[in-house]
């Protein structure tokens, strides 16, 4: 579903991301972890097509992102950290035009949106204009709007900032529930918890380099320790940060 | 809110999930940024009509008093290039040149405007990096962009250029589809220079993503070079009687650059000529077919510079933009540049806070390349026509003017230099009032914070404003007929800079729009125009108080014959006394302090109540 071949990205001489490998099936939740500066976003970004990979090759259901960015872009949902929203749109008005610039039929797209309003509780405000939302209702809106055309490999990008615990619980599940339904989720946090809590598999990346990959469990076994997560991470982002400095 | 279960819809690798989105007709996805548009476009009327119905109203009875003024003047002008050239021939002549000329200018103008306002929409908006992680087409979204900017640069068009061009049908009687016509003719003429300028953007970002600003910079010098030597040429003009008929056709044949028949500036003239004064040819041909001609010239290369940008954009601006996110901006050395350094050494007199607000609001403008390159433009061109003013030759024919003129220099000075407090200084508080988190907890006087503003704003407006006004007086020869004047137009100059750098603090901590991320959209609205109004009127005062007894008093100099008879305290204070011009300069004095303290006091109060 989502493959990343070698992919490397420069900032003028800073290597940002340096030959990442991965490889994430349809009904896999996946969460990408590292601490700031590490690559994360750099490497979303490559994947929404938004920056193109010096080096190395992405595809999404087989579409390379570059050459096919459009075709990949249909079947993407892309959940940025600071989401982008009409201020003088209404949160409907919104959907409408996603679902227009996603090709979707007048008749489907409405019953999408519909479907959107409830799930993510949308009714109270989806009438008001974006301008008065709150970073949680951003939130909930970008969400519907990523999810609406049903896209096979849903990018996130910290989902979980600025979302009280009620909205955070909805994220999970709905996360949760897209990846048993079949599609790619790729979640980057520093929620290690949340992580935790409902990453089939994890990666862990730190100056641009893949340190790890692979499940929680496979990490305890790697380290040879039975702590949480977050002291698993700060343990192996340390030995990196050691390293940088020898 | 919801629960999840049991809402979410069918997988999403279902046959009916993959049919779900697919890649969206041209015509669909033009339709869906139409709508886009009108949608926010009709929230923002009612959002403006219910909220801001003070502002609305101002900003347009502004631009219809602006219209009509300039309407008024146009007519005046065409009827008195109509009275002054009775040879109808010379003066349609005349008349090409004078549109020519104005359209060229605009042209060169729009090219630069609309190369700027399309790199930020493109590169630095948002709403593109949102769109572009959408299959919408890159084409679409350049398009998209690209029609913003046409609409941001046709609005000074519409507000300057339709007053010339109904004053000219009216004064012509034109016929009615010379009115018609106006509105295709002039939308599809700004595309054509809007075109060439988002081609110029396109490629530059495209091909010299590091060297963007230098490739602008480097242009504009060019242009402005090749501007003021071709101005130089056409002013370069010996013979002190302006206005009779060598003159005129010496400055005909000057202009003659500006009729190159391949450039979209002689399509519109012609095609408007032609439109305004109906005739038959001889071989029977009506002059509405050739300007209907002249239409479709200027329609065919609009659309074509529409399907080059839309090429270009297809293969170029996806890579473009990931370029341009990849340019790491260069390392700044950590402490105080040498700058900075002679700041603060310069400042020493002020307080030890407002000198490090002061060196913090300098290093923001100096690395903000919008703020510093049109302070240099604009100041730039004023040096140019100071240093050109000469050649006008007011020292002959028209000496009596000479005084009048420097005044209008001055006000000329202060209207500009309204017009960067207003984008610049105004906007300052309410982008601080963002960063209110930190200064609302630190252990600061507020009032340091405003008056560091103030402080920064005099110091950088007064020094290049004083120079320019002394540039003219020396060009026009006044610094060496009367140093009273000299010193009168300094006076002006100084009260001019310290009271519109109180306006513009004072109003912008008075009216602050904490909620606007974008500086440029804090001084287009209602804060920013009332300063603006109230900055122009504040100019034209200063400059009517000194400018009305010191012209009476040079011109009754200069004749030598004495002054006119006093009307006040006792016969010392009539026009052409030195006692009127002393009055008007404490008149002056009077009203700066009022335009100087009030607003900064209320800015003052305000900022002090200011929540964080």
């Amino acid at each position: 579903m989502l493959a990343l071949n070698s992919v490397t990205r420069n900032y003028g001489k800073k290597v940002a991301v340096n030959a990442l490998d991965l490889q994430i099936p349809a009904g896999e939740l996946f969460a990408f972890l590292g601490h700031n500066g590490a690559g994360k976003t750099t490497s979303i970004k490559m994947m929404v097509g938004l920056l193109q990979p010096t080096k190395g090759q992405i595809e999404v259901c087989g579409y390379d992102v570059v050459r096919e960015s459009r075709e990949a872009c249909l079947r993407t949902g892309y959940v940025p950290d600071e989401p982008y929203l009409y201020d003088k749109l209404t949160g409907r008005e919104f959907l409408q035009f996603v679902s227009e610039i996603y090709g979707m039929a007048p008749g489907e797209a409405v019953a999408r949106i519909e479907m959107q309003i409830d799930q993510f509780g949308l009714g109270d405000f989806v009438d008001q204009m974006a301008e008065s939302y709150s970073h949680g209702m951003k939130q909930r809106l970008v969400f519907a709007s990523a999810l609406l055309h049903r896209p096979r490999v849903l990018i996130v990008d910290e989902p979980m900032v600025g979302l009280d615990p009620r909205s955070m619980r909805l994220v999970k599940d709905i996360l949760r529930e897209e990846t048993r339904q079949g599609a790619t989720v790729f979640m980057s946090t520093h929620t290690l918890a949340v992580a935790e809590e409902i990453a089939d598999r994890i990666g862990v990346i730190a100056n641009g380099q893949l340190l790890f990959l692979g499940t929680v469990g496979e990490l305890r076994a790697q380290m040879s320790s039975n702590e949480s997560l977050e002291q698993l991470f700060l343990a192996l982002t340390a030995e990196e940060a050691a390293d940088g400095i020898d | 809110m919801a629960s999840i279960s049991g809402r979410v819809a069918g997988p999403a690798t279902t046959e009916s999930s993959q049919d779900a989105s697919r890649l969206t007709s041209t015509s669909r996805e033009a339709r869906a940024f139409w709508r886009l548009r009108l949608n926010v476009l009709r929230a923002l009327s009612e959002g403006t009509l219910r909220q801001a119905r003070v502002q609305a109203t101002s900003v347009v009875l502004a631009s219809v008093i602006l219209w009509v003024g300039l309407f008024l003047l146009f007519c005046q002008g065409f009827l008195l290039i109509q009275s002054g050239i009775p040879h109808e021939g010379l003066r349609t002549q005349m008349i090409q040149v004078i549109f020519n000329l104005f359209f060229l200018a605009l042209s060169i103008m729009l090219v630069f405007s609309s190369a700027i306002i399309l790199y930020g929409g493109l590169y630095r908006s948002d709403e593109v990096a949102f769109l572009l992680a959408t299959p919408t087409r890159c084409a679409r979204i350049v398009l998209h962009k690209f029609q913003e900017t046409v609409f941001f640069s046709c609005w000074g068009f519409v507000l300057l250029g339709s007053p010339m061009l109904i004053a000219y049908g009216i004064v012509a009687t034109a016929p009615w589809y010379y009115y018609a016509l106006l509105i295709p003719f002039v939308i599809s003429f700004v595309f054509i220079p809007a075109g060439v300028g988002a081609i110029f953007c396109l490629l530059v970002v495209r091909l010299l993503p590091k060297l963007r600003t230098h490739m602008l910079v480097l242009l504009g010098a060019v242009v402005l070079l090749a501007g003021a030597a071709m101005g130089w040429r056409v002013l370069a003009y010996e013979n002190r009687d302006m206005m009779d008929m060598t003159w005129f056709q010496d400055v005909l044949a000057r202009l003659e650059f500006s009729e190159q028949r391949m450039l979209p500036n002689w399509w519109l003239s012609s095609g408007l000529l032609e439109a305004a004064h109906p005739s038959v040819s001889e071989s029977g041909r009506h002059s509405w077919r050739d300007s209907l001609m002249f239409l479709g010239v200027l329609v065919s290369n609009a659309l074509l510079l529409l399907v080059v940008i839309e090429w270009l954009a297809t293969r170029t601006f996806r890579v473009s933009y990931s370029s341009m996110r990849g340019i790491v901006s260069a390392r700044r050395r950590a402490g105080l540049g040498w700058l900075d350094r002679v700041t603060l050494r310069v400042c020493a007199p002020f307080p030890r806070m407002i000198r490090h607000f002061i060196v913090k609001d300098l290093r923001l403008f100096r690395r903000d390349p919008v703020q510093w390159s049109q302070f240099v433009i604009f100041f730039g061109l004023l040096t140019l026509y100071f240093f050109n003013v000469r050649r006008f030759d007011y020292a002959g024919a028209m000496q009596k003017w000479v005084t009048i003129i420097s005044f209008l220099n001055l006000a000329v000075v202060g209207l500009i230099l309204s017009t960067f407090t207003t984008r610049f200084i105004f906007p300052m508080i309410s982008m601080e009032g963002r960063r209110f988190w930190i200064l609302g907890t630190a252990p600061i006087n507020r009032d340091a914070i405003l008056w560091g503003k103030f402080c920064f704003a005099c110091a950088g407006a007064w020094p290049p404003c004083a120079l320019l006004v002394l540039i003219s007086d020396v060009m026009l020869g006044i610094a060496s007929r009367s140093i009273a004047i000299v010193i009168i137009h300094q006076f002006g100059c100084a009260v001019l800079c310290i009271g519109l750098s109180s306006l513009a603090v004072g109003l912008g901590a008075r009216m602050p729009n904490l909620r606007e991320p974008s500086p440029s959209k804090i001084a287009a609205g209602f804060g920013g125009t009332m300063n603006l109004v109230f900055s122009s009127l504040y100019i034209i005062g200063v400059v009517l108080l000194l400018s009305v007894p010191t012209v009476f008093w040079a011109e009754a100099d200069s004749l030598g014959i004495g002054h006119s008879p006093g009307r006040f305290v006792g016969g010392r204070i009539g026009l052409g006394t030195p006692g009127s011009v002393a009055l008007g300069v404490a008149l002056t004095l009077a009203l700066s302090a009022v335009a100087t303290v009030l607003p900064f006091r209320v800015g003052l109060v305000a900022f002090r109540r200011l929540e964080n």
